[in-house]
């Protein structure tokens, strides 16, 4: 430890310069590998979501972006006969979200609505930590049952009920807390799997036959742009997207499952392949202008280092503090990486930016600390390679020349 | 008298990108404890190179190495490290200080790598010595800031400081005028008079070179 404080304040402090050039290269690389990491993470996450929808004899609606509408023509009319004509020949699971609804709570966020009907919660298998699933079979002029975000359990805990203006049904509604969703619950967008909204405050209300049938055009409409129709055929599919131009003026897209497939595999896949390659291309340029930063130091600081071993310091002891230098220099990096990914975190706390919000130590989550781990990883390689080539450097000058450079 | 050091060197080769040469061909040494011993010869011939070997800097050789009674080439490099603090002395030219460092904590260096044993006896040590060389008036001082003398002084402070068995002085006097050079003579030989020290001297200097025990002259490969 001495010789280690030694090295710090006598030597490598003294050229500060190039511990800052290194703690900024390294910055760069644990940057770069974070987002990569983190985007490869949140992408599979989302994936693994997607495919509980995705199976074969699936189609999942998407609004043909070609399709010319016009929203303002679109009648609660013509979405009813659509609903009508999916209840009468299909099972579809029905998802909509991103009604807010100010409820008071200790947080005091605005509330989040989301919506399913009962195949799309059977199919998402929500995690619970307290409570029961949902109950589907209700009358919504008396007590409506749903799930809540880990946000509002205090506030609203399992039994209790939640009197809103609902801006859906147009109407005063009673909700009764079934159940609390784990915390960070979330929902990936289909089409962008590495997007992704969390439930902490969010309201999940179950939503019916006569429910959808009672909602204004919004949830209704809304509800269409991304319904999966379950166990169905190619043939079908056809009739339903005729049924929905006829009355709605609109052209939607149903993709099966091999298509689905194919976008990801074309658009996400790919994509991941572009910034894992990026990402290393980065990392073995940044490491190769932190070798010759340390191939500099080496040059700069080999009469301090050589007079040293003179005198006694040997080749492991001076690799150990090699080691120990990089890997405060690499602690000072994940701190800031950590800072950085707090701050962004507790922003969204800070914005009461309710679908964003997450839970965890620090507000960090799951695939933070996983892409936090693979930066430590990445520095642990680089730090090998760094401190091998500054020992291969030292080792190569004769110690005697060293000592008189 | 102890053999402190029998030394039997094949050779020695040093390999670049173009060539390779090969020096202390069948060099053999074998030293007393207590001999002064003077390395001459021209430039290239290995005299710092046989100081190195001697000094434990270098085992990329052929050959076989007998220290303080021990093969060489069975020590780790920890082993080699701790003699190097404790055993053998450099004396090298005045240009070998850390010059961040004040001519004290440079004198101190070796006491870094020693342990915490004995702290006590190494300050005394320090005391004497620096009193004896007479460098008390620039203990505080940087490298930058002394004459070529001193820090020469210094450079030899440091390398007797830890009252080593053997001293290893390579070109000591080399860029000193004629009073620091006799002083530094002086410094050296009275090691091995009041401690029965081992000196042996790299130097071009004939002078300097007899008054040593015995004179070896190395002869550049051909």
């Amino acid at each position: 430890m001495k010789i280690f404080k030694f090295f710090i304040s006598k030597i490598f402090l003294r050229k500060a310069i190039l511990g800052i050039s290194m703690i900024l290269l390294l910055c760069m690389a644990n940057y770069i590998t974070f987002i990569a990491a983190r985007s490869i993470l949140s992408t599979f996450q989302g994936y693994q979501e997607t495919k509980c929808i995705n199976q074969e004899g699936n189609y999942i609606a998407n609004l043909d972006p070609d399709s010319d509408i016009d929203i303002d023509a679109i009648g609660e009319d013509g979405t009813q006969v659509v609903y009508d004509y999916l209840n009468k020949n299909f099972n579809y699971a029905f998802y909509t979200d991103g009604f807010m609804a100010s409820i008071p709570n200790i947080n005091d966020m605005e509330i989040s609505l989301s919506y399913m009907n009962e195949e799309y919660y059977k199919l998402n298998q929500f995690e619970l930590s307290q409570g029961t699933d949902l109950d589907f079979d209700y009358q919504f002029d008396k007590e409506i049952p749903v799930l809540l975000g880990k946000g509002l359990s205090k506030t609203y805990p399992v039994g209790s009920t939640i009197k809103i203006e609902e801006s859906v049904l147009d109407r005063p509604l009673t909700l009764k807390v079934q159940g609390i969703l784990k915390q960070n619950a979330y929902h990936s967008n289909y089409y962008a799997p590495n997007s992704k909204t969390y439930y902490n405050f969010s309201i999940l209300v179950p939503a019916n036959e006569k429910f959808i049938h009672h909602a204004n055009i919004d949830l209704q409409w809304n509800g269409l742009m991304d319904v999966t129709i379950l166990e169905t055929t190619k043939e079908k599919i056809a009739d339903l997207s005729d049924v929905i131009e006829d009355n709605l003026g609109a052209k939607f897209n149903f993709f099966s499952q091999k298509e689905n497939y194919d976008y990801f595999n074309e658009y996400y896949v790919h994509s991941l392949k572009i910034i894992a390659v990026i990402t290393l291309a980065l990392l073995v340029i940044i490491t190769c202008l932190a070798i010759w930063n340390v191939l500099v130091s080496v040059r700069l600081m080999l009469k301090d280092f050589t007079i040293n071993l003179l005198v006694g310091l040997s080749y492991s002891k001076l690799r150990k503090i090699f080691y120990s230098y990089f890997g405060i220099l690499s602690f000072i990096n994940l701190m800031v990486i950590f800072a950085f990914t707090a701050s962004n975190r507790y922003g969204c706390w800070l914005r009461k930016d309710a679908t964003f919000v997450t839970y965890g130590l620090f507000s960090l989550i799951g695939m933070d600390w996983l892409a936090l781990l693979v930066v430590a990883f990445s520095d642990v390689v680089i730090g090998i390679i760094i401190v091998e080539n500054m020992l291969r450097e030292i080792k190569k000058v004769p110690i005697s020349l060293g000592v008189l450079q | 008298m102890t053999k402190i050091i029998d030394l039997k060197i094949k050779e020695k080769i040093y390999k670049s990108k173009k060539s390779q040469l090969s020096i202390l061909n069948n060099f053999n040494l074998e030293v007393n404890t207590g001999e002064k011993i003077a390395i001459v010869g021209k430039s290239g011939a290995g005299k710092s190179s046989l100081l190195n070997i001697i000094g434990l800097l270098d085992r990329n050789y052929d050959g076989e190495y007998t220290l303080f009674g021990s093969q060489t080439d069975h020590l780790l490099t920890s082993e080699l490290a701790q003699w190097r603090n404790q055993r053998i002395g450099f004396v090298l030219q005045e240009s070998a200080l850390i010059d961040s460092l004040t001519i004290e904590d440079n004198i101190k260096l070796p006491f870094l790598y020693a342990g915490s044993e004995k702290e006590s006896l190494r300050q005394e040590a320090f005391e004497t010595v620096t009193n004896a060389i007479e460098i008390k008036h620039i203990l505080k001082k940087k490298p930058l800031e002394c004459s070529g003398g001193e820090k020469a002084r210094a450079v030899f402070a440091r390398g007797i400081i830890m009252n080593p068995q053997i001293i290893l002085a390579d070109e000591p006097t080399a860029s000193l005028d004629v009073e620091n050079r006799e002083r530094i003579v002086n410094l050296l030989f009275r090691m091995n008079k009041e401690f029965n020290t081992t000196i042996i001297t790299v130097t071009h200097d004939l002078e300097i070179a007899n008054c040593h025990d015995r004179v070896i002259h190395l002869e550049r490969s051909k």
